[in-house]
């Protein structure tokens, strides 16, 4: 998932920063489409949803709390809490704070459940239990699992955790070092701890689980450390695992049986994951299990993307590399594969496929149809068909130039021969870079306005190849891929976008990558985090900012809402800068390491100038 | 060897600390540890902090100063995947940055041996047994290359090199 370290010395690209700056309240707003979705937003009123628009899953649990990483199983971010409006938010101030004892990145965000909120630390993982029903808000419990030292040199991008999930009684979550725990939410004692990976060779567990019908869903990361990807379910009482689906491989481990059927022709085959292979090198295949899950409950199926085929070098994995940068649809229950839709065959830039699944039903083509809204790291804002995996909208959320578009009859992207990538050869400015349009930043979706609410990445990159040996428990890369921002300046825009139509409706430009999530609400406030340590409140209809207070490092977090004891609506989000860009991109943010001292990258060269690294919950209210 | 012995003393001070604990509560429940167990006298003055004369290892770098060791460092530091934890020329990635001239585990030729042959606990993978010992010199002899009269202590933002105003 990550952009190669090289960069950091190879490529200087002086960008004109006075081109780059987007001050303040004037940051610069793009209005293609403004006004058709604009008019759709308002078409209902702006108390009510938008005609034939609804969130696939919407959630059974209280309004007041966030009981899940994305507060559904849609993975809408999006929450009923409406006294916050944008009327009333220039009040906004922050209300208390907590240090987690932690640096590094702080992606993912806390859990709210009776009153009480749940925290994970980057590694060590520590979790914590906070009272909200006190003064002060005192820890109810602190838990610090064992957890390998090891582990913290096998993540590639930073030692983050993407947070926990909640169901009866329990919290879960992941470690670092490869294990799953269960926590009694109560007492914070540890009820079980199940090792579902093998951290000396290379995975690493960092993603937010969500719990279906007693099981809870886990998934692998490792991508550029030659691993075989995996989601797999747990018992949520005794630990035990109960499937295991892989990534690569044969039909038996991929789990595709009679009940498989993708929507387009190539996806269809016996032993894809073996045959869209070379050899063996399936094995060392990568399509990690990183990113956000999704459930439908109606559908019983869960969704998530896998990451990049490993190495890098597409010359040592000629084939379409199944099932890596794909979109993955299981039976929860049983875990077989009912559909795959393959986002980008033989990916040869790094573009994981694992960002979130937004699911949704939206009015397309005269109907309502059951859809699935996925913003991927090469560009393309999708919207599919969750029943089947059929591409109904493909269109590009940034500025790209390695595909000319999306052949709407095999829902393959077209590849521009000139970006392609090889052995021997130098292939400059392809965009959108490793990073991705967007990475593991979720986006947020409201029904209220019916847009979708995206932080996205202006970057572009060079690529160039080279060989590569597996050797387990180091990375497996082989490529140099040096970044720089992308056109226009700026190093990413936080923007509207309507996937009825496939076109962004507002947008604001952010000097750096926005690498934190949003938070969409009922009240018409969209909230996000910037990297440079700006958390901000926008009119959900306009962009028109309405609020912005600077944490002490950047968010690379997403907010989260709920209702306090008082019966106030709270804001929280996780400052400390980290992940990918906190760490390979701008190493030099960090100062708690004597022996770790590095020079500015060239990417992000005066990210250190705005913040350093941290560990802080932030909680605002009215 | 004086190191040997000032360890041993101290492990004496220590085991002894910890066993007067129980003598305060409840009986020792094995007179005969607790009989063995008592103040060590060591004749050594023990000085503060880590005396840098008195390192551990003692092993010379025999490619010390070699051009070509130097090179062929440059090349396995490539093909050993080095460079995708430590970063081009050292820089820092995964792993940390072998370019500032700090060192979490000691700059001297044995201790860049020492750390690539038994490997370090954040996850630096053991070489030793993997690859040859003059491999890992050839390695050695590059990566204290990188920080040669590097001087990283200061980052100064103000100036031509930051424009952007910000918000």
């Amino acid at each position: 998932m990550r952009r190669d370290a090289t960069s950091l010395r190879l490529t200087i690209i002086a960008l004109a920063f006075s081109v780059a700056c987007a001050r303040g309240d004037q940051a610069a707003r793009t209005d293609s489409g403004a006004a058709q979705a604009a008019g759709t937003a308002r078409a209902t009123g702006a108390a009510s949803s938008v005609a034939g628009t609804r969130i696939g899953a919407p959630r059974s649990t209280p309004p007041g709390e966030w009981q899940m990483p994305a507060g559904d199983y849609a993975s809408s971010r999006f929450s009923d809490l409406a006294q916050i409006t944008p009327g009333n938010a220039a009040n906004i101030h922050a209300s208390w704070t907590f240090s987690t004892g932690v640096l590094r990145g702080h992606e993912g965000q806390p859990l709210v459940v009776n009153n009480t909120m749940y925290l994970v630390t980057p590694y060590p993982n520590v979790s914590y239990a906070i009272d909200l029903t006190q003064p002060g808000q005192p820890l109810k419990w602190k838990f610090r699992p064992e957890n390998a030292q090891t582990a913290a040199g096998q993540a590639c991008c930073d030692v983050v955790n993407r947070g926990a999930a909640f169901a009866d009684g329990k919290v879960f979550y992941n470690l670092l070092d490869g294990h799953t725990v269960a926590v009694d939410a109560a007492t914070g004692k540890q009820l079980w701890r199940t090792k579902m990976a093998d951290v000396d060779r290379g995975e690493t567990m960092t993603m937010a689980p969500i719990v279906v019908k007693g099981k809870v869903i886990v998934g692998s990361s490792g991508g550029e450390m030659g691993v075989r990807g995996w989601i797999a379910a747990i018992d949520t009482k005794s630990g035990k695992e109960l499937w295991r689906g892989y990534s690569t491989g044969s039909d038996k481990d991929v789990k595709v049986g009679p009940r498989f059927k993708a929507f387009y022709p190539q996806d269809n085959g016996t032993n894809l994951g073996l045959t869209s292979w070379p050899g063996e090198t399936w094995k060392q295949g990568g399509g990690a299990v990183w990113g956000w899950l999704s459930y439908d409950p109606e559908l019983n199926l869960v969704y998530y993307g896998t990451s990049n085929p490993g190495p890098w070098n597409e010359g040592m994995r000629k084939g379409d590399n199944k099932w890596s940068c794909a979109i993955l649809a299981r039976d929860a229950d049983t875990g077989e594969l009912r559909w795959a839709f393959q986002v980008t065959p033989h990916d040869m830039w790094d573009y994981d496929a694992v960002n979130e699944n937004i699911l949704v039903d939206l009015p397309l083509g005269g109907t309502t149809r059951k859809a699935l809204v996925h913003f991927d790291r090469n560009g393309y804002g999708y919207t599919l068909d969750r029943t089947t995996g059929e591409v109904l909208v493909a269109q590009p959320f940034v500025p790209m130039n390695w595909s000319t578009g999306v052949d709407m009859k095999t829902g393959r992207p077209t590849v521009v021969p000139e970006k392609m990538t090889a052995e021997g050869k130098l292939v400059k400015d392809i965009c959108p870079s490793l990073e991705g349009g967007k990475n593991q930043q979720p986006a947020a979706f409201s029904p209220k306005t019916g847009l979708f609410y995206v932080p996205t990445n202006n970057l572009c990159m060079d690529f160039e190849v080279r060989p590569v040996s597996y050797i387990p428990g180091t990375p497996y890369i082989g490529a140099n891929a040096p970044e720089k921002k992308g056109e226009g300046g700026h190093g990413g825009e936080f923007i509207a976008w309507d996937a009825t139509t496939g076109k962004k409706v507002w947008g604001i430009q952010e000097p750096f990558p926005v690498w934190g999530g949003a938070l969409a609400t009922a009240g018409g406030v969209v909230f996000y985090g910037t990297l440079d340590g700006w958390f901000k409140a926008v009119d959900a209809s306009s962009g028109k900012e309405l609020w912005k207070f600077k944490v002490g490092s950047g968010v690379v977090g997403n907010p989260i809402t709920y209702l306090g004891p008082d019966g106030k609506q709270y804001v929280a989000v996780y400052s400390g800068i980290g992940g990918d860009m906190g760490l390979l991109i701008a190493g030099d943010v960090a100062a708690n390491l004597p022996y770790d001292v590095r020079e500015r990258g060239s990417t992000l060269p005066d990210l250190g100038r705005w913040t350093s690294w941290g560990g802080m919950l932030f909680v605002f209210s009215l | 060897m004086r190191s040997v012995q000032i360890l041993v003393g101290a492990t004496f001070v220590l085991a002894g600390a910890a066993a007067a604990r129980p003598r305060q509560g409840t009986p020792a429940p094995n007179a005969q540890a607790s009989d063995s167990i008592r103040f060590v006298a060591h004749p050594e003055h023990i000085p503060p902090g880590f005396p840098s004369h008195d390192r551990p290892l003692a092993l010379v770098n025999p490619l010390e100063g070699n051009a070509n060791a130097k090179k062929i460092g440059s090349q396995l530091y490539v093909s050993y995947n080095c460079i995708d934890c430590h970063g081009a020329d050292g820089s820092g990635a995964m792993g940390p940055s072998l370019a500032d001239n700090r060192w979490h585990f000691g700059g001297g030729s044995a201790e860049v041996f020492e750390s690539i042959y038994q490997g370090r606990p954040d996850g630096m993978p053991a070489w030793g047994g993997r690859i040859s010992n003059e491999q890992i010199w050839s390695l050695v002899t590059y990566v204290r290359s990188l920080s040669a009269g590097k001087d990283v202590g200061t980052e100064n933002f103000t100036g031509a090199t930051v424009e952007r105003t910000g918000h």
